[in-house]
């Protein structure tokens, strides 16, 4: 049955568990792949969780030269392999979340890999299992479509998407490195 | 759409050669399952997974309860007992040198009987706390008054919890934090949560909370701040500090005038109706508007709200409990479920956050001045004789009541009290008025601390016990439901660290009274013992053994007998614990905070709680995560009372009170009322907002006004900040 990371944002507490959690999943060297934000610090107490999105077809992929990040059958865009990351970082300037992160010391990239030892086996990742605000979930396809149809019952909507209020699909086009690779020197 | 049952299904997460050891948090009275990771080579606690089939948890951790495994093997834990020769030292870290146990039993015996043998039994205290068992706590009132035989034994509880349970007590007649388990929370309609940080003090309630919303339930907030609990109410009563009696009187008061009360369940199941009516009536939404400074509307509405909620569940924390009228603001907040009969069925009911891990069950078995187990009284002969048929002794051999924690210092300024045991507590950061707190310890001719870390307290020892961590022993604690659930030992105790109640059997031996402890070897005999002390008695645990804990994912007391299951709902035949079988709605006259707002200290000063720390700081603060997150306190400064002051964002200001002053950054947020500033207490020496709160104390609890004082802020001169460096 596949499962999704469903992001509530509203929920957010910004107590910052789920980057403790990230710590423990057993794959991710004691390190936090994560984010939480304060949104208007000064102002309220609203935060957010940035995770990685495991985009369907991932910049930070997309702009690996070597090759390095893999992307599994169910969806997730892992960290970098150890033998093939070159250590170029064109990853972490290409992401448009400015997820992954570099290991100057190891000459490596790490990410969230939707703790890919556990999800693959039915174990929610480290982040949704702990969210204490629900903020995180790790839900089913109906659990979704539940979700969606709460969306339509809205007198006013949040999304430019109205029939899919929870797609992160964008209007923005992003570049990835390397634009200049083929530019002629002017002399 | 909670889920309860998928994670049930959740199979654990296996590594390599490791273990799994289910247990419970060491931090707040959530008690959140987690399963512990052992690495089955070395035998020791290597990390942290969710543990799924918590019926109250189900996996979720705060990120205490993340790293809480991190407190077991750190570098800081105490390995050996510490002496200290030279008590010019006291108030510091200096002098100590490691001893062996035999050493430092042999110099406590000495110093205990030669203080008692000069100044009489009562010249030694014990003051104790409540993260730690059941067992613990049981045999911590029984060490004091059996082995150590004062009357001067009480615990931390006090800044805690008591004015719930004074207050439980007196429209009750029993004090169970909840009258209800939290698996009900998100099935109510209305949730009226008053005074509790939940987000960021019990943050594993708040998926039941939003649920209540998400199936379009109401939430209604009362605090001074927009707390990340109270952004998303539907109503935020943000009242001015100290005022909540008026608004539980204003919240009354409208439910009757409104036609809400429940009048068949008012005249069958309570007392006092009349008198207390005749309180609340002058509380009109304008009159409370007034005090609270909270909008006519909101409090309109609010009580319309819960009146029409078919369903509804009070709650409230430290914010309306630390308060000199904290027993009467539970008692008024609880008259909302007895005047509208919302209590006492599924859905429907009372609780109180309870902070402390074992803040529950601690307060139950004798730890208290004036309580013996089973939540008997020690001034009720009755209940003396029962408890004295279980340890062996006389009942004239039981010791005089004795007084509260913070009284306890003032005792000691005095030198009736001339030596201290102090347990699981840390109050040299954690109670009010710290000037008088820190001079009181000094002023002691001996004192023991037994803890896993040198604290702040420690520094005032002459002699420092290892106490092992929560993972290193084993028994029970009752979480804030009532629900009594069992602590797993997951390695042995590191280094030469003892578990306290061994610490007490020892101890005992050494003081001649070994005839009444010598023959509690384990922790499950300790727990045996105690659940024979508290059978009869209110808290009645004596059915409630570890393997019907097992059994039952925990046991709700009372619980009488082996058959019992025990009492996941309080009241349901509708029979309140008073003789007559009646709850009492008490009639309670508003009075103010100890210290209003004046010319000279304008501000409110209220503290509290941040999501990354735990009490005192003694545990969390060791731990790199936290830390990290929120290395020191600060003061949170509305923008315009900042402007009206000429601050910033992140200056470092004076705030000061009548008592003292600190030094802290200033955080703008717009998320406090602009008359009051709100700092975090976990911190100590110099940091300590303790150093300015106010020791008016509750006169039934004897909480101290922790969450209200009259402050002023200065800019900080160059001068007066070196001063605090």
């Amino acid at each position: 049955m596949k499962q999704y990371l469903y992001i509530e944002m509203d929920n957010c507490i910004g107590c910052r568990s789920c980057l403790a959690a990230c710590t423990q999943c057993g794959g991710h060297d004691q390190r936090n792949r994560n984010y939480v934000y304060d949104v208007n610090p000064l102002v309220d107490r609203q935060t957010i969780p940035l995770m990685c999105l495991h985009c369907v077809n991932p910049a930070c992929a997309r702009s690996c030269p070597a090759q390095a990040i893999q992307i599994t059958a169910e969806g997730a865009v892992l960290s970098a392999l150890v033998e093939k990351c070159i250590g170029c970082q064109n990853c972490t300037i290409a992401c448009p979340y400015g997820i992954p992160k570099f290991d100057e010391a190891q000459n490596l990239m790490y990410k969230c890999d939707l703790c890919y030892d556990r999800t693959k086996e039915g174990i929610p990742p480290m982040c949704a299992s702990v969210c204490p605000t629900n903020t995180l979930q790790w839900v089913t396809e109906d659990e979704l479509s539940m979700k969606k149809e709460q969306h339509r019952l809205g007198k006013w909507m949040s999304s430019r998407e109205p029939f899919d209020p929870l797609e992160g699909e964008t209007n923005v086009k992003i570049s990835l490195p390397g634009i200049l690779q083929g530019k002629q020197k002017l002399f | 759409m909670l889920k309860d049952e998928f994670f049930r299904t959740i199979a654990n997460k296996q590594h390599p050669n490791e273990a799994l050891v289910p247990t419970h948090c060491s931090y707040c009275g959530m008690q959140c399952g987690m399963n512990l990771r052992v690495d089955k080579s070395t035998n020791k606690i290597i990390g942290v997974e969710p543990r799924y089939d918590w019926p109250v948890t189900l996996g979720k951790m705060c990120p205490k309860g993340v790293t809480a495994y991190q407190q077991t093997n750190h570098d800081d834990r105490l390995l050996r007992p510490l002496i200290r020769d030279n008590p010019q030292l006291k108030g510091t870290k200096d002098g100590f040198r490691e001893a062996s146990w035999e050493e430092a039993y042999e110099l406590i015996v000495r110093k205990f009987q030669g203080l008692q043998s000069q100044y009489g039994k009562d010249s030694l205290s014990v003051f104790s706390g409540v993260s730690m068992t059941n067992e613990k706590c049981y045999l911590t009132g029984k060490f004091a008054r059996v082995a150590l035989q004062t009357r001067y034994i009480d615990y931390n509880g006090r800044f805690c919890m008591s004015s719930a349970a004074a207050g439980f007590m007196r429209t009750f007649g029993v004090d169970r934090g909840s009258t209800l388990p939290w698996t009900d929370l998100h099935q109510t309609d209305c949730l009226f949560i008053a005074g509790s940080n939940t987000a960021e003090c019990h943050p594993t309630s708040m998926f039941r909370v939003w649920e209540v919303q998400n199936r379009g339930g109401y939430l209604i907030v009362a605090d001074p701040r927009e707390t990340p609990l109270a952004r998303r109410a539907d109503i935020h009563l943000d009242l001015r500090p100290g005022t909540d009696l008026a608004l539980a009187n204003c919240m009354v008061n409208l439910l009757i005038q409104n036609g809400y009360a429940d009048k068949e369940f008012v005249s069958a199941h309570t007392n006092g109706f009349d008198e207390m009516a005749e309180v609340v009536k002058a509380f009109t939404p304008e009159y409370t508007s007034e005090i609270t400074g909270v909008a006519v509307e909101k409090l309109i509405r609010a009580a319309e709200i819960y009146g029409k909620a078919p369903e509804a569940i009070v709650m409230f924390a430290r914010g309306i409990e630390q308060q000199q009228k904290g027993t009467d603001n539970v008692s008024g907040y609880t008259n909302m479920c007895l005047v509208t009969g919302k209590i006492g069925r599924p859905k429907s009911g009372v609780a109180t956050f309870t902070g402390q891990g074992n803040g529950q069950g601690g307060r139950e078995h004798g730890q208290k001045a004036d309580a013996l187990p089973g939540y008997r009284k020690i001034t009720n002969p009755k209940h003396v004789e029962e408890v004295c048929k279980v340890w062996g002794i006389k009942p004239e051999e039981m010791p005089q009541p004795g007084v509260s924690a913070y009284e306890m210092f003032e005792l000691m300024l005095n030198k009736t009290i001339r030596g201290m045991y102090l347990l699981c507590s840390n109050p040299a950061v954690s109670a009010p008025n710290q000037h008088t707190v820190r001079a009181a310890l000094k002023e002691l001719d001996f004192m023991v601390c037994s803890d896993l870390y040198l604290s702040e307290s420690c520094e005032f020892a002459d002699v420092v016990l290892p106490t092992t961590s929560w993972s290193e022993d084993e028994g029970t604690v009752t979480n804030l439901e009532g629900r009594i659930i069992k602590i797993n030992k997951a390695q042995e105790p590191l280094g030469e660290s003892k578990p306290d109640w061994q610490i007490h059997v020892e101890l005992a031996e050494r003081l001649g009274r070994g005839q009444y402890f010598s023959h509690l070897k384990t922790a499950r005999e300790v727990a045996d013992e105690f659940r024979l002390a508290s059978k009869g008695g209110y808290a009645d645990y004596y059915g409630a053994t570890w393997d019907k804990i097992d059994k039952q994912d925990g046991v709700f007391w009372p619980c009488k007998s082996e058959e019992d299951p025990g009492t996941p709902y309080m009241f349901l035949d509708k029979k309140f614990y008073h003789g007559d079988g009646k709850a009492l709605l008490c009639a309670l006259p508003y009075r103010p905070p100890a210290e209003e707002p004046c010319g000279e200290y304008p501000l409110r000063l209220t503290t509290g709680r941040v999501v990354y720390h735990y009490l005192s700081g003694n545990q969390t603060r060791r731990i790199p995560f936290l830390n990290d997150m929120c290395p020191e306190p600060y003061v949170e400064v509305h923008p315009e009372t900042a402007e009206q002051y000429g601050i910033e964002h992140e200056e470092v200001v004076r705030l000061y009170t009548r008592r003292g002053e600190v030094f802290y950054k200033v955080k703008l947020t717009q998320a406090i009322r602009p008359d009051t500033v709100f700092v975090p207490y976990h911190f100590g020496h110099d940091l300590s907002i303790n150093l300015l709160t106010i020791a008016a104390l509750d006169p039934i609890s004897r909480m101290p006004e922790f969450k209200v004082c009259a402050a002023q802020i200065d800019k900080a001169t160059e001068k007066s900040s070196r001063r605090s460096q």
